[in-house]
């Protein structure tokens, strides 16, 4: 069984990163972070730079969780990305971050964070980014 | 008429043979070894032909190479040209060395391709720069009927509607773009053509509005 | 050397419409430089419409403009993505992007810009030098001399060209053929027209130039390839040190010389030199290793040495009407159109468009260097956008694009025909490059071969008795033959080596 984190290099996806260690560690699981720009263009900044992946694997490592970084890019909606990432890898939970957001914003602006929830068959880790 | 005058000029200045090197010293025409001047590079230096070519792999990300029977079929379609444009161009009158016909260039081109086309057809087996249709050629497809689509109603109902629809296919179908970005993309392009092109440039394309 | 007319050539560029254009040229050329997928002779055929309704000497600034515009563009990418954005900065690639990586990547850009500047501005000067001499050369060329240079031409595009020799041959020769569609002009004979009243005036060069490397290059990108997708980078200090700039001044000046030289001559001149200055220098190094490790120099020899080839390639265009290479076979296209047939009498009949093109290269150039370092930002940020939605985009320009050439929608029917030709070439390992240079020169090589041999009364071998079309052709025959027979010598040493069962790379003889 594995953590599944969904990661961007913003707040919300160090928080997910941050959660889905912990949980990986609690649960005494391996730990996949899913790092998948849209493809397509050359140059992506929802993809983590080197640096940010090694500092993943050095913290990691600090708490004895097994970690893998994907970061092969992918097309179509994100959501069913990672859906079909979590059931390839049978991944024990799924770990996201998500945004505060107006009603108006969530109408703009359809989100893969809400369909990730709705559609997932198993269970979701919602965290936001902390405020201070 | 300049030719005669050309002809005799030349046909007047003796010693070809002795000012034939003058020529190429003041000619940009270049010396012979143009042709091995990508292999010269690469014997003063072969590391670098190689890398180059490896990065010319890497970026351009080729499927992989066709099969013999691709090949032979290239190599049929070339040669089944060039034996028509032959034909063609013997119909159009052979004409002699004298006196030049209308069909004498083609002729002469048409036959040095069916010689070229029995060199590929020769080579079959060696070449492997043609690439192999893929799964992703459908797409392609698909994207050409738009444009089948585009020219054939664009007389009749204008330019507006073809190119929404055009634009709407390749976003949303083709790209896997979201059916948000895919609507709005395509009316802001129609919209921005139509304020260019019937708007601004006044151009008598075909529109609706 | 006459002055005046050069210096009248200033006049015509500084006039605000051309230098706008100028501008707007060398900032479009980037642009799309920038974005892999679309070479320069792409980029300048779907831009051929807005060449239409603008005075000659404007459109060929603007398109000399996209056209270096665009060189320094596929720089960009090559140092931040290890992505050449053509083929004359793929040697860039190997210290561009290890300086980049080491976090210079502004050291990289700044050199190579500066580099083009210098390689480009010596190139014009030396352009502005030999080229009418050249063309005063050339006042004397006959139709025989005119048939050998445009026979060596095509055929040295495409010896050069990428893939394929014998399937470029091809291609030049289809290009030959679709040339002769058409009422013929000495006997107005119909030929291949099929009784279509649209084909009776021939092919037009907007759809096929269009066609073959726009819309075929856009459907080929259509297939999906699964491209790396990299992480944005950051530029930081663009300014190279004092000590770099010592560094590589040697490398500038020589990339210089040897791309000017190499420029002048057909085929894939900027290309060939600038392997040829990367190799210089790395053979010129005290240590060679540096190279390919971040060497200063191996990335401002290349790029000197293909930005002075670029101007160089237009020597041939203006002063013989010989295009060098496919983009020159666009702008020749784009000439014609114009009205104006490039040749020997250029300089002396059109000395305002002759004057004005070589000195708008001067501001293209300045402004290239002005423009590029503080946009490289927003290149970086064009990279982000995504291929899907830029490719709809580009087929409607270009569709719309070549109604409003002639306001004909046979024309938007040819332009996709030919969309598809490109595309199945491309796939088929056929460079459309050597198709479009020769149907450029389709109609010159048969008028003239025509006319010589009415001079010749039927003796081709007339042609060997004239020193300069007699010389052309023998280098034509030598190019020709040199692969057949290197090929026998090859196929001959494989054989000996099957029997004696020896491992001898190909490269050694």
């Amino acid at each position: 069984m594995t953590v599944l984190v969904g990661f961007v290099p913003t707040p919300e996806g160090e928080a997910a990163f941050t959660a889905g260690l912990a949980e990986a560690r609690r649960r005494g699981e391996d730990l996949l972070v899913l790092n998948t720009p849209r493809g397509g263009a050359p140059v992506s900044a929802d993809l983590a730079p080197p640096e940010l992946v090694q500092q993943q694997t050095t913290r990691a490592q600090a708490d004895g969780v097994a970690l893998e970084v994907r970061q092969t890019p992918h097309s179509g909606d994100l959501a069913d990305e990672v859906l079909r990432v979590a059931e390839e890898v049978a991944a024990s939970v799924i770990v996201i971050g998500i945004r505060r957001r107006s009603p108006v914003g969530k109408l703009l602006m359809g989100s893969s964070a809400q369909r990730i929830l709705l559609d997932a068959d198993r269970p979701v880790l919602a965290v936001k980014p902390q405020h201070d | 008429m300049t030719s005669p005058h050309h002809g005799a000029h030349a046909l007047g200045s003796p010693g070809g043979r002795e000012t034939a090197g003058a020529g190429p010293a003041g000619d940009p025409a270049p010396p012979p070894s143009t042709d091995t001047g990508m292999t010269d590079a690469g014997v003063t230096d072969t590391g670098v032909t190689d890398a180059v070519h490896e990065v010319e792999v890497e970026a351009e990300d080729r499927p992989p190479a066709a099969g013999t029977t691709s090949n032979l079929v290239i190599a049929v379609v070339v040669l089944a040209f060039g034996v028509a444009a032959f034909a063609g161009s013997w119909a159009l009158g052979a004409g002699t060395a004298q006196r030049p016909a209308a069909g004498t260039f083609p002729l002469l081109v048409s036959g040095v391709l069916v010689l070229l086309g029995l060199g590929l057809l020769a080579g079959v087996r060696r070449t492997s720069d043609a690439e192999r249709f893929t799964a992703g050629s459908w797409q392609v497809l698909a994207g050409l009927a738009t444009m089948v689509v585009f020219v054939a109603l664009i007389s009749v109902i204008g330019f507006e509607i073809p190119a929404a629809l055009l634009a709407f296919v390749w976003l949303r179908v083709l790209g896997h773009e979201s059916w948000r970005l895919s609507i709005i993309t395509s009316l802001a392009v129609v919209v921005a053509f139509y304020l260019l092109f019937v708007a601004a440039l006044s151009v008598p394309i075909p529109h609706l509005f | 050397m006459d002055l005046a007319p050069v210096i009248d050539g200033f006049g015509v560029v500084l006039e605000p419409t051309n230098l706008l254009y100028c501008l707007f040229g060398v900032v479009i050329g980037m642009l799309i430089g920038v974005l892999p997928g679309l070479g320069p002779a792409a980029t300048i055929a779907i831009l051929l419409p807005l060449t239409i309704g603008v005075e000659p000497v404007t459109a060929i600034i603007m398109l000399a403009g996209i056209f270096y515009g665009a060189q320094y563009g596929g720089t960009i990418t090559s140092v931040l993505l290890r992505l050449p954005g053509e083929a004359s900065s793929v040697v860039t690639v190997f210290d561009g992007h290890a300086l980049a990586r080491q976090g210079k990547a502004g050291t990289a850009l700044g050199i190579a810009a500066i580099g083009s500047f210098v390689g480009g501005t010596v190139s014009i000067v030396a352009l502005s030098l030999v080229a009418p001499l050249v063309a005063g050369f050339a006042l004397d060329f006959g139709p025989p001399e005119y048939t050998a240079l445009a026979l060596l031409g095509i055929l040295l595009v495409s010896t050069v060209s990428s893939g394929d020799r014998l399937k470029a041959v091809i291609a030049a020769c289809v290009g030959l053929l679709l040339a002769t569609v058409g009422r013929d002009g000495f006997t107005s004979a119909e030929r291949f027209t099929f009784d279509n009243l649209q084909l009776a005036d021939g092919l037009d060069f907007v759809p096929i130039a269009m066609g073959l490397f726009g819309l075929g290059e856009i459907l080929y990108n259509l297939e999906e390839r699964h491209r790396k997708v990299q992480a944005p980078a950051a530029v930081a200090n663009v300014w190279p040190s004092r000590t770099d700039l010592r560094q590589s001044s040697g490398a500038i000046g020589r990339g210089s010389v040897i791309g000017f030289v190499l420029g002048i001559l057909p085929g894939g001149g900027a290309v060939l030199s600038s392997l040829a200055a990367y190799a210089v220098e790395k053979r010129r190094a005290k240590d060679p290793s540096r190279f390919g490790q971040g060497a200063v120099e191996g990335v401002a020899a290349p790029e000197t040495a293909n930005n002075a080839a670029a101007t160089s390639s237009f020597i041939p265009l203006l002063t013989l009407g010989i295009p060098a290479n496919a983009t020159m076979a666009v702008i020749f296209g784009a000439l014609l159109i114009q009205g104006v047939s490039p040749g020997p009498q250029l300089v002396t009949q059109e000395p305002e468009l002759f004057w004005g093109v070589i000195n708008s290269m001067y501001i293209g150039n300045i402004l290239l260097l002005i423009m590029s370092i503080p946009l490289v930002g927003l290149f970086v940020r064009i990279l982000r956008v995504r291929a899907t939605v830029l490719a709809p985009i580009t087929v409607l320009i270009t569709l719309v694009g070549v109604y409003t050439v002639n306001n004909s929608v046979f024309d938007i029917g040819l332009v996709i025909v030919f969309g598809v030709l490109g595309y199945l070439m491309k796939k088929l390992g056929f460079d459309p490059g050597p198709l479009v240079l020769a149907f450029v020169l389709g109609s010159l090589l048969e008028d003239s071969l025509r006319r010589s041999l009415l001079i010749f009364e039927g003796d081709a071998t007339g042609f060997f008795t004239r020193p300069i079309s007699g010389t052309l052709l023998v280098v034509f025959l030598v190019v020709a033959l040199l692969p057949l027979v290197r090929g026998a010598l090859a196929r001959r040493r494989n054989r000996s080596d099957d029997r004696t069962d020896t491992t001898t790379p190909k490269e050694l003889v």
